[in-house]
């Protein structure tokens, strides 16, 4: 029982009174405004297909993988995209090991339904035989520090480890055409994926019924706000994904007033993420003659097992 | 001892000791007491250090490690900043961000009988003193100091208490006083405690000060005094 309680994270009744009544004159903690969302520090490591995020205190690592499998039976045509979390209890005391927790679910939910919903990455092109082989891409997206607002920093983890990643060119061969043949990075050059947009995650905090609203919550924000609302958009003002949960009831003028705040942010942060993806091609194409040569084969064996 | 510092391997003072050095034998300074801070221990004659960092020595003849860490280890006398958990009939359940769950006696208050045991909400914040710290049990706090006194400990109210690293906790506590604080203190009134187990509580008459004190603390661990004061100096311009 004791162990439980050491591990469970707590706020002080003196920081939950602070914080409420500081957001009534519209002072944060960090010293932001209510609507200023944090810095966030893009990392694109060297290899194809991963990033790192941060965003205050908060760091999640995105890592996309890719397998040929057998697409599902109602789908010959289409790749397969799935989301997995890994929530580790080196960034949080409270996530448990082993089984995923609620917001673990909640987090893989939401990135999912903003990447699939809106059908941010063309799955039909990574079907390569219909029926028999298509590529099912895997993010992994692991939580390495809590510091609030874990699902924009994923999000972004997941969408700037999208950007970057590279699968190797296949072909059909063999007498009957059936066989696929997947070239080696160093033969053939890996293509990207297709993604049409980025819809960008951005939650809101609210705090009871003094109808106060703020963006990008931290960790003790969230520990004190009512309800939270996530909306994902893009920068076209294109509405992906809303999720709404906790308990504080919002007013359609409330988020109307949310969306339209999500869209000049969603424009910002999609320059970013661009810009990250822009150098890291521009000092790939750089490195590319000297290139390892099994570098990205033998980086999507080891993921799988 | 002055003279037996040079020669003995107290010499080892304010230099950087890894867990397993032998840091002073006490063989050959007898006469003397001594008391051991954080990351000593003692091996008949041999005191040893048990974790990586700096061995600092007050005067008279106090000896503790130095380092900076996330999670604090409970030692004797050390002054902490603990959170109320759970209440119990003979001990509030304080989480002191250490490896286990701080024992605070019922009866240790200044004038505590069974008759008054105060009671506080979950989430308390107070301010409380280590008296054992011993391994394998719960370390057991006090608010009142070695002479039964109040003495400032107890209950925080109000003001906003965050945390940081044990390292920053202590030069906010040194003396002369850390350039941050001095270079606040002089513009700004504010309230301040600081525990050793890497908390800071924070009080003043506007939520503006208080986010102001809590950030130049928060942003001056990795900087050097005259870039404390300059940061200082820039987060005050930016609130007149």
């Amino acid at each position: 029982m004791e162990g439980r309680l050491a591990n469970s994270w707590r706020l002080t009744l003196n920081d939950k009174n602070f914080i409420k009544t500081a957001l009534l004159s519209e002072i944060r903690i960090d010293g932001r405004k209510p609507f200023e969302y944090l810095l966030i520090i893009m990392v694109i490591y060297r290899e194809d297909g991963s990033s790192e995020v941060q965003l205050g205190q908060t760091r999640v690592m995105g890592m996309v993988t890719a397998q040929l499998v057998q697409p599902y039976r109602d789908r010959p045509k289409e790749g397969i995209l799935s989301i997995f979390t890994e929530f580790s209890p080196m960034a949080d005391p409270s996530f448990e090991p082993g089984r995923p927790g609620e917001l673990a679910v909640e987090l893989g939910r939401i990135v999912d339904r903003g990447l699939r919903e809106s059908r941010a990455v063309d799955t039909e092109s990574l079907c390569i035989l219909a029926g028999k082989f298509v590529w099912a891409i895997r993010i992994d997206l692991h939580i390495l520090d809590n510091g609030g607002n874990l699902v924009d920093a994923a999000n972004i983890a997941a969408l700037a480890a999208l950007l970057t990643f590279r699968r190797p060119e296949c072909s059909l061969g063999g007498e009957d055409g059936q066989e696929v043949i997947v070239h080696p990075p160093e033969i053939r050059e890996p293509l990207p994926l297709t993604v049409h947009h980025l819809p960008i995650a951005i939650s809101f905090g609210f705090f009871s019924n003094e109808s106060i609203l703020v963006i990008d919550p931290t960790h003790n924000e969230e520990a004190v706000m009512g309800g939270r609302m996530t909306t994902t958009v893009n920068a076209n003002g294109d509405i992906c994904a809303i999720q709404k949960s906790g308990g504080e009831g919002v007013p359609r003028r409330v988020i109307m007033q949310c969306l339209q705040l999500a869209t000049s942010k969603a424009a910002s942060i999609t320059k970013q993420i661009k810009d990250a993806v822009e150098v890291f091609n521009t000092e790939r194409a750089l490195r590319k003659i000297k290139r390892h040569p099994t570098s990205t084969g033998d980086d999507v064996r080891e993921k799988q097992n | 001892m002055e003279n037996k510092q040079s020669s003995s391997p107290a010499s080892f003072v304010d230099s950087t000791v890894v867990p397993g050095d032998v840091v002073l034998d006490l063989s050959s300074m007898t006469n003397q007491t001594i008391k051991l801070g954080g990351g000593l221990r003692q091996d008949c004659d041999a005191i040893s250090a048990m974790k990586a960092g700096t061995l600092r020595f007050s005067k008279p003849n106090k000896y503790w490690i130095e380092s900076s860490q996330k999670r604090y280890v409970p030692c004797v006398e050390d002054t902490i900043l603990g959170i109320v958990v759970d209440s119990k009939a003979d001990n509030f359940l304080i989480d002191i961000k250490g490896p286990a769950m701080g024992f605070l006696p019922v009866l240790a208050f200044e004038g505590g009988t069974r008759r008054n045991i105060p009671k506080f909400e979950v989430g308390t914040l107070l301010y409380l003193r280590v008296v054992k710290a011993n391994f394998g049990m719960n370390p057991e706090l006090s608010c009142t100091d070695a002479s039964g006194k109040a003495a400032e400990f107890g209950p925080l109210k109000d003001g906003y208490m965050f945390e940081t690293s044990t390292g920053l906790s202590r030069k906010l506590l040194s003396s002369p006083a850390c350039p941050v604080l001095e270079a606040l203190g002089k513009k700004l009134s504010f309230e301040i405690a600081v525990g050793l187990n890497g908390r800071v509580w924070v009080n003043a008459a506007s939520p503006d000060t208080i986010v102001v004190v809590a950030n130049a603390i928060m942003k001056s661990e990795c900087l050097s005094e005259a870039q404390q004061i300059i940061m200082v100096d820039h987060l005050l311009k930016n609130i007149q």
